[in-house]
């Protein structure tokens, strides 16, 4: 490793000698750091240059004005999301969504990770794999009119199941009841993505080393006992991880197409969620400092979060990303 | 080492790629400037290229579409037009964020507020003669109400002669034409009447073809939401003035959602809910689920206007279910009220068209748009080319042959032959030509009694009426400051803040109220005015009293 021949001069000040080392280590790993250059600039360019752009949310933004030539209004824009009553509901709302489908879509990808790995035939295997993620590359607008369609009540699929099996009597309105909303947000999400979030865990599996297996077999181990102590344990660091990029996520995983295009105005209060909110009281009227607002809140909630569950991981003794 | 190869290799090939982007991002800039500005000289004309975005969504011309041709011909203009997809606050969005703007754009109040687009008053007066023609009556109106300037020049509502029309496009009750003939073509006049005769023949008739009938349906889908909201006001004599009522005397406008001009009506739809004839999807379905189910002939009846529904009215004729397209009826809460559903034309105040900031050469294009509010050119945009798209008679009167009027409603010919959409959104002579012809084949009355089904000519014979706008009664003149609904709330303004608030109000609680066993509408109606006291209606009232008095200073005097 690097600092050999540093040393030798004793009479150097600390600070020099660190330098040196510096820039020398620096040198060494040129080709390192010229390759991760672009990288760099990308990340400063999309992710931190745009934060300028936050002043907005201190102003009463007027487009097609320089920033300079705005009003300022201070704390305005935040005091109106803060006090409108609607604002926590629609919290509320984006974070239950968001861990339905959190949770659902972990515990099925991995479910249907772990049943596709016992199939032995890869014919068959491939087969369900391809079927299952296939509705992933269909957009929320063909995928919420279907849902809509089969929710139905006036020849929707669901229903007319229910009342030919007589669990129901007469169709339910599902999509015009605010119980059913999140519900059926959390099953079209894993409809749509379940396969696809399966790809990446089958990915894992395939890297755990066979002769585990075969250890646990030695030992008397059926198909149950592998799965739980020699699989599961085997993708724990992948879903570990995957959690915490998730997390970071939650105030914007609640997602805004599926919400936006399956919600009504009769169950406004269970579908609306920040996004929904930002559109309605700041793009659509004109109000865009709102939506920064509303978007500088956003990011501090979901950094807290990303830290909540980056320490979450370090306690258990996993990974973590930061 | 393999490193130092690899460093060899790498540090150009970086530079090649950092070049590269830079000089793309140059060159396209350079193309954008170029083009606008090619011409030649040896043709007759010097080619001018004029870019435009609007609204429309189409139908798309082709690349080789008559009218485009003989636009470019002619007129050395080279139209260049980009078609919305998607949502157009979107995407102006973008264009006023980019600063970044086509010359002739559609009318937004989101542009005039980032000052994108130039005062027109001046190029009228000086290069547009048949355009300050044409505008002279209305020309106060036009002037934006916050600095006096014209920005932008309506499509439609300024007539020329008689206002005649024969086709009724504005909101109504609907009920279908089999059921008139079921029962002999009563007369309806008010929710009673009409919800008799849909509960009779619903009784009757439980099934239509092989599905179940729909009594009752509406929508309240995004910005489209009058179907939900509007029909108090009719009900109660009042034009459509959106979401007010205005005294047509002391010019006040008041709300009526959350009032009792409103709840009988919703009350009514209680009733009819409970009878099973309500369609309980009506407001959770959105606009496609809605023309859908009207196109499967099983709907009886509906609130709504009727440009709405016009594409399940043509499939309906398609399928040759002629007897299940649509009459509607002026219905008012009881006899005695005068109905007000039909208005005379108003100018379509903030649509149309506008020139922007960008625009090279804004005298040309007026002078371009002034040529086309010629006679002739809007002959062209109208009928076609005489002998090939309509014939004279004797009298002078423009007419199709049935292969004309086939050819009329094929949409791939349209789409190569005509330019529908650009028309639609260019300022343009409605009303009569000097001639006598009317602005259209539409409205030419032989042509309209022409295009009649035997349905149709029935209904008419049935209650004497010629027209379908004599299903309603004459109008009398507009209120200076009508309508209220075309007010610009101002972005970003609290009114435009409780405006938003009332609609989500309107959207949750009515169908609540609608749908509720008759035993709780009473209650979810006084949660619903409760809610509703807690929004800032005041700042909505405000700014629409504001500016219907500015109105009534600004233009009673034109």
């Amino acid at each position: 490793m690097p600092q050999q021949t540093v040393h030798k001069v004793e009479v150097n000040p600390q600070s020099v000698r660190r330098t040196n080392t510096y820039w020398s280590r620096m040198i060494r790993q040129r080709q390192l750091i010229l390759m991760s250059l672009p990288m760099v600039l990308y990340v400063f360019l999309f992710a931190y240059v745009p934060i300028w752009g936050w002043m907005m949310a201190f102003q009463q933004f007027k487009p097609g004005f320089s920033i300079f030539e705005q009003t300022w209004v201070g704390f305005d824009q935040f005091s109106f999301l803060f006090t409108d009553d609607s604002f926590i509901r629609v919290i509320r709302n984006t974070i239950a969504m968001s861990v339905i489908s959190l949770v659902l879509g972990f515990v099925t990808a991995v479910g249907l990770a772990l049943l596709l790995n016992e199939i032995k035939q890869t014919g068959i295997k491939r087969f369900i794999q391809t079927i299952s993620y296939l509705p992933h590359f269909l957009s929320w607008v063909i995928v919420t009119g279907l849902v809509s369609m089969a929710l139905s009540t006036d020849g929707g699929i669901i229903n007319d199941v229910l009342m030919k099996l007589h669990i129901i009597n007469e169709p339910i309105l599902w999509l015009g009841e605010g119980k059913y909303f999140w519900g059926i947000v959390g099953l079209s999400n894993v409809w749509k993505e379940v396969g696809w979030n399966t790809i990446i865990y089958l990915a894992a599996i395939t890297s755990i080393d066979p002769s585990q297996y075969e250890a646990a077999e030695v030992d008397g181990a059926g198909r149950f006992r592998k799965i739980w102590n020699v699989t599961l344990p085997g993708i724990r660091p992948v879903i570990v991880i995957l959690l915490i990029m998730n997390v970071g996520w939650i105030l914007n995983g609640g997602g805004f197409e599926i919400q936006y295009f399956l919600g009504n105005g009769q169950v406004l209060d269970w579908s609306e969620t920040i996004d929904i909110f930002v559109l309605k009281y700041g793009l659509k009227i004109g109000n865009y400092s709102l939506g920064v607002a509303a978007g500088i809140f956003k990011t501090l909630v979901s950094i807290v979060l990303l830290y909540c569950a980056n320490i979450i991981a370090k306690r258990l003794g996993e990974e973590r990303i930061i | 080492m393999g490193v130092r190869i690899r460093k060899a290799v790498l540090v150009p090939l970086m530079l090649i790629l950092a070049l590269s982007l830079v000089v793309s991002a140059c060159s396209e800039n350079g193309n954008n400037s170029g083009n606008a500005s090619s011409s030649s000289n040896e043709d007759k004309v010097e080619q001018f290229t004029i870019t435009l975005f609007t609204e429309s969504t189409g139908p798309i011309p082709t690349e080789d579409n008559r009218v485009y041709k003989e636009i470019e011909e002619k007129l050395g203009v080279t139209l260049k037009e980009e078609y919305l997809v998607g949502d157009l606050e979107q995407k102006l969005g973008v264009m006023i964020a980019g600063g970044d703007y086509p010359d002739l754009i559609t009318a937004d109040t989101k542009l005039t507020a980032a000052g994108a687009v130039i005062p027109l008053e001046d190029l009228i007066e000086e290069h547009a003669p048949n355009l300050k023609k044409h505008y002279g009556k209305v020309w106060n109106q036009l002037k934006d109400s916050a600095d006096g300037h014209i920005y932008w020049l309506p499509n439609y509502g300024v007539y020329q002669g008689e206002f005649k029309p024969t086709d009724y496009q504005g909101p109504a009750f609907y009920i279908q034409k089999a059921v008139l003939k079921e029962y002999g073509y009563p007369e309806i006049k008010t929710l009673d009447d009409y919800f008799k005769l849909i509960e009779d023949y619903a009784a009757k008739y439980p099934e239509i073809d092989g599905q179940p009938t729909i009594g009752f349906s509406s929508l309240a889908f995004d910005w489209r939401d009058w179907g939900l909201r509007n029909a108090p006001q009719h009900l109660a004599g009042h034009p459509n003035d959106g979401g007010v009522l205005v005294d047509p005397d002391t010019n006040v406008a008041t709300l009526y959602s959350a009032t009792d001009v409103a709840k009988p009506y919703y009350n009514k739809l209680n009733d009819v809910n409970a009878k099973g004839l309500m369609d309980k999807e009506a407001f959770a379905q959105n606009y496609d689920q809605y023309l859908a189910k009207l196109s499967s002939g099983r709907v009886l009846g509906m609130f709504d206007q009727r440009w709405n529904f016009v594409q399940a009215r043509d499939s309906l004729i398609t399928q040759g279910k002629s007897e299940r397209t649509y009459v509607g009826f002026p219905l008012v809460y009881e006899e005695g009220i005068q109905d007000y559903y039909l208005d005379r034309p108003v100018i379509n105040l903030g649509n149309g068209v506008g020139i922007t900031v960008d625009a090279e050469d804004p005298v040309r294009i007026i002078k371009f748009l002034d040529t086309l509010m010629s006679e002739e050119w809007q002959k062209r945009f109208a009928w076609g080319v005489e002998g090939e798209d309509y014939l004279v008679g004797d009298d002078g009167l423009y007419y199709r042959t049935p292969e004309m009027r086939k050819q009329q409603d094929d949409v791939t010919w349209k789409q190569a032959n005509k330019a529908e959409a650009l028309y639609g959104q260019l300022p343009k002579l409605e009303g009569n030509y000097p001639d006598g012809n009317a602005d259209s084949a539409g409205n030419q009355p032989e042509e309209f009694f022409a295009n009649l089904k035997d349905i149709d000519k029935e209904v008419m014979n049935a209650y004497g009426h010629k027209t379908w706008t004599d299903f309603f009664s004459s109008p009398p003149d507009n209120r200076v400051s009508y309508p209220a609904w075309n007010i610009d709330l101002i972005e970003g303004s609290e009114a435009k803040v409780a405006n938003q608030k009332m609609k989500d109000l309107d959207f949750k609680y009515l169908p609540r109220a609608i749908l509720s066993e008759p035993g709780e509408f009473d209650t979810v109606w006084s949660e619903y005015v409760e809610e509703m006291g807690k929004v800032n209606t005041e700042a909505y009232l405000d700014r629409l009293n504001e500016q219907l008095k500015w109105r009534v200073d600004s233009w009673s005097s034109n």
